[in-house]
């Protein structure tokens, strides 16, 4: 193991552990020289080098380096460095740790070379990515990350599964691109689970929306974009995903627009944006890789923004549900600036990132005269920018003009923005630097166009004055949206009954029946006359429908029915006397 | 206000339209692809579709109160 082949993981996953040794004051400061040294370690890693363990009969590749893992390791190890600034001002140890557990372990799946690595690096990101939800410490939270938690374990069980039967039907555990078996769907199905395809979508807007302010920036960044990078590695050029894809871009936008929380709105946009990667993963070309790879990189920048700039508000005002909000553009207008960058961005506006990454999966749908891909994919632009550019700020910075009064907000918040804001307009301006460490080099794509300037502008331009004319139309209520959550939410109760509740039922009614039968027993065996008298008084009293004969008389002395001691004594003597004729006669 | 915004985009959208006329190239043909300002028409019709369809499968089938989950807790 030498600088040239370390998993970066282990430096990111190393500083988790550090940190719970560290005092409370240095680790903010900790946790941002992590990510530095894990970039520069990537630097040092060298195209090709492999760090193999033996393990009983196989080999564990730790760490297998290629441009596609070092495109997703580079965006990853940014993200943990942005995410640890803007959440600088956080103390909240489990946060901290967590988070880089997070990172550490999604960088482990990148790098990962074999398929037993990949499942408990993926294990781990489960696990680690809960706490996030959880640190929020309410209800809701803790509802949403135990359903979170079980999905995600549902789906490292089929994983497993897969990887299991991939094993013994080819005998390799190599991590490389799979061909058409069970046991390749059977992994196909997890990727998507943790990509968020529909139907395996719920869980995504669930959690997301109940994570801490600055956990959920993480949230947003890696779960779904590690599954677009196992995807690109395992299926590139699965048809069936590039349909899945696109729709799931189309799903994500209509789900969006029905959403009331404001975080809840941008999770759906992150299963419509990963429908961009998923679908250009399906495509399979070296062009849509590199668009896939490249719609990451940029995603996982904004879509931090939004989440940050949607955080800040929420900070704030301690709340992001749009029927509450509106009118902050006087008192928050710094988080308006970043979010709108963030929200340019994702909608493909010129200048800005999302313009040269999402354009570069269209345009591979285009040259696979893919005419229904590509109409999907610019509804979703649509529909990206309808939500996000317009919907999103309208409701939150103007519409109605409410009452709330910001708390201020660290300045660390606003210098994570700012660091984001300025990464996403630098991709936007010179595509080059995010071209360059693209898995199929060189790029020969260019975004800036005539052709795609004008297509964009005016789609961005007529989504504006369609927004526009309907606005009046539009207002935000206090609602959920029903999804495929609802396909384990709602039995959950019925399950719940039938396993918990009616099982609890039938073990206090035998209980009761086992108390009442040691109840007879005692009081027959302590007077047993008496008890026969009186059993015999209340038969009498069923049968002849008297009322006084059952009730027990007033003078009803149990004593009057035992058997008297002269009695008994006479009866042991009688028997004795009997014993003895016997003994001596007989 | 609002009307001042549109002023500057109907504008800016004909110009874009006029554009469209002379300085698009198409490197793949598609249906679309003759017709000048096709993303114009597809923007607002796509946009008020979506917003259409998502408004009635709300209003319709998935839109529900806030407590639809929560209602037959026991703890909460």
């Amino acid at each position: 193991m030498t600088i040239h082949n370390l998993p970066p993981a282990f430096i990111i996953i190393g500083g988790a552990l550090l940190l719970i040794l560290l005092p409370r004051k240095a680790r903010p400061y900790a946790y941002l020289l992590f990510p530095v040294l894990a970039f520069a370690l990537l630097l040092s890693l060298e195209q090709g080098a492999t760090l193999t363990v033996p393990f009983l009969n196989y080999e564990l590749v730790l760490c297998r380096v290629d441009r596609l893992s070092m495109a997703f390791a580079y965006v990853f190890v940014i993200m943990c460095f942005l995410g640890g600034v803007y959440g600088f001002h956080v103390k909240d140890l489990l946060q901290q740790v967590a988070s880089l557990l997070y990172v550490g372990s999604s960088l482990g799946v990148v790098f990962a070379g074999d398929l037993v690595t990949l499942i408990v690096y993926w294990e781990l990101m489960a696990v680690s990515s809960v706490c996030l939800v959880w640190a929020r410490r309410t209800p809701e939270a803790r509802k949403a990350g135990y359903r979170y938690i079980l999905v995600h374990v549902f789906g490292g069980s089929v994983l497993m599964a897969g990887i299991l039967l991939h094993m013994q039907q080819t005998g390799s555990i190599a991590f490389t691109h799979f061909g058409a078996s069970i046991a390749s769907y059977l992994i196909m199905v997890s990727f998507c689970l943790n990509a968020a395809v529909p139907p395996l979508n719920g869980w995504l807007p669930d959690a997301y929306p109940e994570g801490t302010v600055t956990g959920s920036v993480f949230l947003s960044a890696f779960t779904t974009k590690v599954a677009v990078y196992a995807l690109a590695r395992g299926f590139a050029g699965f048809e069936i995903l590039m349909w899945a894809g696109a729709i799931m871009a189309v799903y994500g936008v209509v789900f969006a627009f029905l959403s009331n929380d404001g975080r809840r709105l941008l999770a759906y946009h992150i299963i419509s944006q990963v429908g961009y990667m998923v679908c250009g993963v399906g495509i399979g070309t070296a062009v849509a890789i590199n668009g896939a790879t490249a719609h990451a990189f940029a995603h996982i920048l904004y879509k931090g923004l939004l989440f940050m700039g949607i955080g800040t508000v929420l900070y704030a005002t301690g709340t992001a549900k749009l029927d509450h909000l509106g009118g902050l553009v006087g008192r928050m207008k710094w988080a308006l600036v970043f979010f709108m960058v963030g929200a340019f961005s994702i909608s493909g506006v010129p200048l800005f990132s999302g313009f040269v990454s999402k354009s570069m999966v269209i345009f591979a749908a285009e040259e696979g005269h893919l005419a229904a891909v590509v109409l999907l994919l610019n509804l979703a632009s649509v529909g990206t920018f309808l939500s996000i550019g317009l919907k999103l700020p309208y409701f939150t910075w103007f519409s109605k003009e409410t009452d709330i009064k910001p708390q201020p907000v660290p300045l660390n918040m606003y210098i994570g923005m700012a660091l984001t804001s300025a990464l996403c307009i630098a991709i936007g301006v010179y595509p080059s630097l995010l071209y360059n460490i693209l898995p199929n080099v060189p790029v020969h794509y260019q975004p800036y166009s005539a052709t795609h300037l004008l297509e964009t502008m005016q789609l961005l331009i007529f989504t504006f004055l369609g927004f526009w004319l309907v606005l009046d139309k539009i207002h935000m209520h206090a609602t959920i949206t029903l999804d495929t959550d609802w396909f384990y939410r709602r039995p959950s109760r019925f399950a719940y009954y039938a396993f918990s509740v009616s099982i609890c039922n039938l073990f206090g009614h035998i209980e009761r029946l086992a108390l009442l039968a040691v109840k007879v027993t005692v009081e027959a065996s302590t007077n047993p006359p008496g008890y026969l008298v009186q059993a015999s008084r209340e038969l009498r009293g069923i049968f002849t429908g008297s009322e006084d004969l059952r009730r027990e008389p007033d003078t009803f002395n149990p004593d009057r029915y035992r058997i008297s001691l002269g009695l008994m004594a006479f009866v042991v003597l009688l028997s004795l006397v009997i014993l003895m004729f016997w003994y001596f006669f007989v | 206000m609002m009307r001042k915004w549109l002023l500057i985009t109907v504008p800016v959208a004909v110009l874009f339209i006029i554009l469209d006329l002379f300085l698009a190239e198409h490197h793949v043909h598609f249906l679309w692809s003759g017709i000048p300002g096709f993303f114009s028409l597809f923007g607002v019709i796509g946009c008020l579709l979506l917003i259409g369809l998502a408004m009635a499968l709300g209003a319709y089938w998935l839109q529900r109160e806030e407590d639809y989950y929560e209602r037959d807790d026991d703890d909460s």
